[in-house]
Formats: C-alpha cells, structure tokens, sequence
C-alpha cells in the first residue's frame, strides 16, 4: 500500500520528462522520411517526391564526408578521454584537502562555466585568444611570434577539447566527489593503522571504491562518440579551420538550414544517427557488464 | 546532450512560431470583409487607405549594432510602422526579428523549411527560388500590374527586363524585387586622407603605392599614439566574403574586390574566356597571381591580420585602428559616422583606386535585385506589400533619415539604377553655383529636391573641398550621412572606370546542390592561401578538384544559359 502511492510520485515526476522527449526527441523522428526525398517543404513529408537513395549516393561522393566524421571523432574521443581523466585527477586532489570550507569554494569556482552558454563564453575565449588578445600579449613579452588559436587549423581541435574541458569538468568533478564520500572513512583508518602511505591509500583503498563511478561515467560517455559539441565549434570556428574542426553537426547545419539541402542534411544526419545507436547498444551491453548498469 | 538541448531549443522555436503564426493567420482571416472591399474599388489606387485596419505579420532583419531609435520605439513600431498605419491603415507586425545577414537568412530558412511563414518576408534569390519551387507564394502579376505605382514601374522598367526577370517564374511574378543603384556593386578604396597627410603620402594609384602606402600606415605609427596598433589594409570578418560574386554581388563590406580588379582578376563572376566561352574567374591565373599578392602583403602585416577571424569588421573601422578599406559609396550611413564621433579627424575619402597596370579601374558590377519582398501564398491582402513600397517610393524624401531608414518595414532599395551618381553631379553643380535646385526637377530621382535643399545645412565652405573639417556633421547627422556618402563616395563614380558583369547572376541547376562544396573549397583554400595556411601552389590543386567535383558540369550549363 505504501510502496504503492510512493511509486505513484514517481510516475508523476516522470511526466514532465516523458512529454519533453516525445516532443522532442520522437516526434520528430518521422522527419528522417526526408533523406529519401526530394524535400518540398511547399508539399510536406507526404508528396514530396521519393527519389530511394539518391541523396545517400551523393553523400558518399562528397569528399567532404571523410573529413567531416574523422574531425568529428577524433574531437569527440579526446573530449570523452579529458573529461573521464582531469575530473577524476582534480577530484582526489580536492578530496585530500583538509579545509572544508576552500574544498566547496573551488568546487563551485570551477563549476562556474558550465552555466555559462557557448555563446558567450566563445566571443571571451576569441578575444582572450585574439591578436590584441592577453595571450599573445604574454607570447610578444615573451619573445614568441604571436599565434591566432582558433584560426590555425592544427591547434583548433585541442583548444576545443581544451577550452571543453575547461567548462565542463567542474561537472563530473561533483559526481567523483560524491562517490569519494561513499567510502567509508574506516577503511582509510585501517589502512593507515596498516601503516599504508597516502599514495597507497588511495591506490588501494580510494580508486577501487570508485571504480565502478569512473567506468560507468566511461561507458556511459561511448554514446557521445559522434557529439562533438555543435554549439561549442559552431561558435568558435571560421573558414580557417574548416579542415580540422567542420564536424557532422556544423556540417549538417550549413547544408540544411543555410543551403536548404534539406534531403543531404538529414541523409547525414541520420547515419550518424545510426552510428550513435550502434555505440549506445554498446555501451549499455558494457555498462551492464561491467558497471551492473541495467535499465531494463 | 548540448546538441539535444540546441535541437530541443530549435524545435521549440519552430512550435512557439507555430503556434503564433497561426494566432496571427486567424486575424486577417476574420477581417477578410474589408480586404474583400479593397478589391472592389473601380480603379485600384496605389496608395490607397484600407477603411479598416488590416494586419500584415513579417519577418524583420535587424541591424544589431544601430542604436538610432529613440527610446520606447522599437523595431516593430517606430516612426515609419507608425506612418504605414496613418496614410494606409496597415497595422505591420513583426512575427520575428533576427539580427541582419546570416542570422537573418537562417531564420528566413528555417520558416521556409517548416512552411511556416509570415505573411510577407524580404529574401534573397536562392530562398525565392526555393518559395517558388514549394509553392509557398502568392503571384503577383495582377496585383503588381494594377497596384504598382508609376515610380515603381518606372525603376523595374529601367532595368532593361532583368529585375522582372528575375522574379518571374513560368510567366507569373512572385515578388517585388529591389531595384539598386549601380553604385551598390562597385567597391572603392577608402582612406584615411588625414592619415596620408601626416605622412606626407599620396592616395595609391596602384598596387606597388598601394603597398607603400599600407606599409607606412603599419609602421609609421599614423595616429600618433606611439603604440604599433594600426591595421594597414582592413578585411573581411568571420562569415564575409574576399570578394562580391555572383550570387551576392553587391554591397560586399571590407572585401578585397579592387585588389583583385587591379589584377584583372574576378573571382567569383562568371566571365567570358579567351575562347568566348564562359568561365568562372576564381579559377583563372589572374585570380592566382592576385592571391599572391595579398598573402605577401599578409605575411608583412599590411593585411588585417585577423581577416576571415575577426567577429565584427566594422569594429577597426569605427575605433580608428584602419587606414584602409574597401566598401561601395554609402559609407556616410555607416560605419562612418560611429569612426567620426571617435575620431572628428577622421578624413575618410573615397577612391577609384588602385588602377590596374594599364591605369584603368575595373569594377565588377552587381545585379540590379538581390532582394525580394515575397508574399505569402493565402495572404488576403498582397496588394498591402505593394502599396507599402509605393509609399515608401514617393515618401522617402520626408523621412527624417535620423532613424535608420532600415525600421521601414519590409523595405527594400529602389530606385533609379544611376540615382547616386546623378544626385552626385547634381549636388556638385549645385555647389558650385553652375546650377540651381529649380534646374533638377524629374520626378525618378526621388531623394533628390530634398538632397539639393538639405546640402548646404551640412556642407561648410568651400564647396568644392570634401575634406572632413569643411563638414558640419552635428548639423543633422541624417543629412550628413547621406550627403557624405553622395560627394565623396558616388561622385567618384562620374569617372570612366571599366565595368565588368558576371554573366549570370543566379544559380543553375547543379549548382543547387552542388555549388555550397564547391564555393566552401574556394573560401576555404583561398583564405588559407592568404594567411599562409596554404601554398600558393595549392590553388592549382583547387581548380583541378573544382572542376571534378561538379565545376566543369557547371560550366557547361552556363554556356547553356548563356546561348538561350
């Protein structure tokens, strides 16, 4: 009886969320029809002309489209490898501080800028990082030739994942923290009784106790393969850069929206689409193998 | 999981659209009986008043950084919305509003690919062609034919055929299209003449002066504040282009057009080859030769060196950090005014310069319609659009320009393809006296009695010196800004200088779905090119690939256009 009304709130709080991604994320759906058409947005989803494969077949010729999915992987595997490893780094040095009070000022500091939209934070880092910018003040005081990051097509993908990083690893930061808590406190007090140093401790008693967070956290991030983060490059990238840091999303948004290819754009985007579902099958079989993660 | 929340945000957009286009489509619907009344009138009048307020819902392009309007107005009602609705009793809304250039025409996109649209928009020609192609428009034949005022007749007809053509598809006639001054396409060399004083230098006739003179601007330390911060030649921002071409052939801020016109070099256009065939120009050794001269002038710093990077271009204009850019005549409207309230010294005059190796300008030429007021199809009263225009014709003069004339809903230039160069002239003869106002009397220049009445509230002696201290800006700096841009940047244009036409100025077939890569590896390899990124050798490579990867076809069909 009780178990049952308690389940009831749940349900409840769920609504919200299910609404949100049948919109969203379902309805929507129907619109992959277009990558097999020649889209009339005059005549809708039902008459526009079927044309099979077509599109597909052109995607396939595009030189572009090799570019396009290495960028956008290769950016995408660096940011998920930075994010598992600089929060997990950060979060034990923060958990071996003794005063609390610095612990949870640092920890909201480097929150900060996961608040904080691309779009802003991409018109300071261009700044930051222009020519008159403070960064190459320091390289000329410094005796360096000055160098324009965003615009040189070597340097792009790392100060994506770079600046990335920077924003978000306040995040997972939280996560590690709080799986840290989760140890209990005995375990460290036998270890040190033992006689273990503080690098023992925390190879033998403070990482095998988050284990399982770190591998979910990796698991779970597999999906995110083929996300390269539109909104960050969008952003921050130009002409310049198009050969290391144009990724599907950029890509399709150009060829979509600006160009009204609307059949190209989805057919590209639906085999990322697929590709992705492929990594998330994956990745759940993984997280539930490894991790014990299981949804159903 | 940003990407789903954009895509959620985007989604969410197109339903809040949704939902308020089809709040507004019920209004207009249930006022259908007095638009029903419009059409009986016997003779359509062109500036007719409707008895009662009609709705008109449109999409509105706003220039971000304009801060003309007074307080409490905004861009859906100001001082022209509030006009519109006295003389003809139509209530504009704006539906939404994004800010002018890309933004704008992806907002223009996205209401066309979700068939959601206002009741009229202004588009460019890539969008109504796609409207046209999903039968999202109203036809306008009739209504042009009955409502068009004689001004208007008068400006489409002076095209010789090529603004009607471009918006007449099968026979009918889906938009109105802009008719604009020839001096919209031809990009000059502006300068900082107090600059070159300074410095004891001379306006560059050529490119080697041209050199010279950015390099002292560079090094020189022109605006005497002993830091080395000055850009000697300005370039395009982040998302501009090098150069106008064919399909945005005019208007093209901080390109590089001249440098190239020098070397007889026209990328972007689509010219006739030696063999008379057409050709496109960015792949001809011309343009090769120009791009290397740029990226030397790059690898100097004379060339801005945030060119293609920076987020706003007008920024080293207005803050005095550029000596030189390249823009058409109407600089007075802007960026000027902001460089001047920084800087009352700054002498920027216009030039026809720098001259090829046979002293001779080129100037690529733009079409006469690059934008087009479209109606949407259903709408109850398309003959409002017309009438809007019609007023805005015959009205123009009266308005006080302070505002920018932009807040004008749906507006789009029209006007005598030689307005600026005739109002040039005539302001000069009537300057120095050869002339008087009363000698100036035809009614197709529509700006021009005001302009011969206003000039000398703005014009100090002597007349003939255009120079920035014999100006009173503060007098009316709505006068002064259009006075500015007709004396020093049209009356340049009263010279012989060559001009060159693309020969096509639309899109072909394959270029629909082909010509974005194609001018994505242009851009691209040009730009790297420019800045080092790139050999110059690369350019060869980049003809080969364009022609394999869709140019050669291309090609082909505008020969095809060509001999129709």
């Amino acid at each position: 009886m009780n178990n049952r009304s308690f389940s009831k709130h749940y349900y409840l709080m769920l609504l919200p969320g299910m609404v949100w991604l049948i919109l969203i994320s379902i309805v929507p759906m129907f619109g992959i029809v277009i990558a097999f058409q020649d889209f009339n947005p005059g005549a809708g989803f039902f008459r526009s002309a079927w044309i099979g494969l077509e599109n597909f077949d052109y995607m396939f010729a595009l030189s572009d489209i090799r570019s396009i999915f290495f960028n956008t992987v290769f950016i995408a595997v660096m940011k998920m490898a930075a994010h598992l490893v600089v929060p997990l780094v950060f979060a034990l040095m923060l958990n071996e501080l003794r005063l609390a009070l610095i612990k949870r000022w640092i920890q909201t500091i480097v929150y900060l800028p996961h608040f904080l939209s691309w779009v802003i934070l991409a018109g300071i880092l261009l700044d930051i990082f222009s020519f008159s910018g403070p960064v190459n003040g320091l390289l000329k005081a410094l005796g360096f030739e000055p160098v324009l990051f965003f615009a040189n097509s070597t340097l792009f993908p790392f100060m994506v994942v770079a600046s990335d990083v920077w924003k978000e690893f306040g995040f997972n930061t939280i996560i590690y923290l709080a799986a840290l808590t989760g140890i209990s406190p005995v375990l460290y007090e036998a270890a040190a009784i033992d006689g273990a140093s503080r690098f023992r401790r925390l190879w033998h008693v403070t990482l095998p106790g988050i284990t399982t967070t770190i591998v979910l956290l990796a698991v779970l991030s597999l999906g995110n393969v083929l996300n390269a983060g539109f909104d960050q490059i969008f952003n921050l990238y130009n002409p310049l850069v198009y050969s290391t840091g144009d990724i599907i999303d950029t890509w399709v948004y150009r060829e979509g929206l600006l160009n009204l290819q609307y059949g190209l754009a989805t057919a590209v985007g639906l085999l990322k689409s697929v590709v992705s579902f492929i990594l998330i099958i994956i990745s759940y079989a993984l997280a539930s193998r490894f991790a014990n993660y299981r949804i159903f | 999981m940003k990407k789903v929340g954009l895509l959620g945000l985007t989604l969410l957009l197109v339903f809040l659209t949704a939902c308020s286009g089809g709040g507004s489509s019920t209004g207009p619907a249930s006022a259908g009986a007095d638009g029903g009344g419009a059409v009986k009138e016997e003779t359509p009048d062109p500036f007719g008043k409707y008895e009662e307020t009609i709705t008109l819902t449109y999409g509105k392009s706003v220039d971000a950084t304009d801060k003309s309007l007074p307080v409490g107005d905004t861009p859906e009602t100001n001082q022209y919305s509030r006009y519109v609705k006295d003389m003809l009793n139509i209530d504009t809304k704006v539906s939404w509003q994004a800010a002018s250039g890309p933004n704008y025409d992806q907002k223009v996109n996205l209401s066309i690919s979700s068939n959601d649209l206002p009741d009229a928009l202004v588009v460019n020609d890539m969008q109504l062609r796609q409207m046209v192609k999903a039968g999202q428009l109203a036809d306008l034949t009739d209504i042009y034919d009955r409502y068009a005022s004689p001004s208007m007749k008068s400006f489409i007809e002076k095209t010789g055929g090529i603004a009607a053509q471009s918006v007449t598809f099968d026979g009918k006639m889906y938009a109105i299209p802009s008719v604009q001054v020839h001096a919209d396409g031809v990009h000059q060399l502006w300068i900082r003449k107090d600059w070159l004083d300074k410095l004891g230098l001379e306006p560059p006739r050529t490119i080697d002066d041209l050199e010279k003179v950015a390099e002292a601007f560079v090094t020189q330390d022109p605006d005497g504040n002993g830091k080395d911060d000055t850009i000697g030649i300005s370039g395009p921002e982040s998302g501009g282009l090098l150069y106008a071409h064919f399909l945005a052939s005019t208007n093209n801020l901080y390109g590089l057009d001249p440098v190239f016109g020098a070397f007889r070099a026209y990328p972007g256009f689509w010219i006739e080859g030696e063999d008379g065939d057409p050709v496109y120009g960015s792949i001809l050794p011309e343009t090769k030769e120009a791009l290397g001269k740029l990226r030397d002038w790059y690898a100097k710093g004379l060339i801005d060196r945030e060119i293609g990077v920076r987020k706003d271009a007008h920024e080293p204009v207005k803050s005095g950090q550029s000596g030189i850019f390249f823009a058409p005549w109407w600089m007075g409207y802007g960026p000027l005014p902001d460089a001047i309230k920084n800087d009352p010294d700054a002498n920027w005059q216009a030039y026809l310069l720098p001259l090829d190796s046979e002293g001779q300008f080129n100037a690529r030429m733009g079409t006469s319609s690059t934008q087009f007021v479209v109606v949407r199809k259903d709408y109850e009263h398309p003959e409002a659009v017309v009438k809007m225009l019609n007023l805005l014709i015959r009205d123009e003069a009266k308005f006080d320009i302070s505002v920018g004339i932009g807040y004008y809903p749906l507006r789009v230039p029209q006007s005598a393809p030689d307005e600026s160069e005739y109002s040039a002239k005539a302001l000069q003869e009537v300057l120095a006296g050869t002339k008087t106002p009363e000698d100036f009397n035809d009614p197709g220049y529509k700006l021009l009695a005001a302009d011969l009445q206003n000039v000398k509230k703005v014009k100090k002696e002597p007349y003939d010196n255009m120079d920035i201290q014999y100006w009173d800006p503060q007098a009316d700096l709505g006068v002064w800004s259009r006075q500015y841009s007709l004396l020093v940047g049209a009356s340049t244009l009263l010279e012989d200088y060559n001009k060159v036409y693309s020969l096509l100025y639309s899109q072909t077939k394959t270029m629909e779905s082909r010509w974005t890569n194609l001018k994505k590896l242009e851009d691209e390899t040009f730009l790297k090119i420019i800045v080092g990124a790139a050999p110059l050798e690369e350019f060869d490579t980049f003809v080969d690939n364009w022609k394999k990867q869709g140019g050669d076809k291309i090609t082909e069909e505008v020969k095809e256009y060509i001999q129709q």
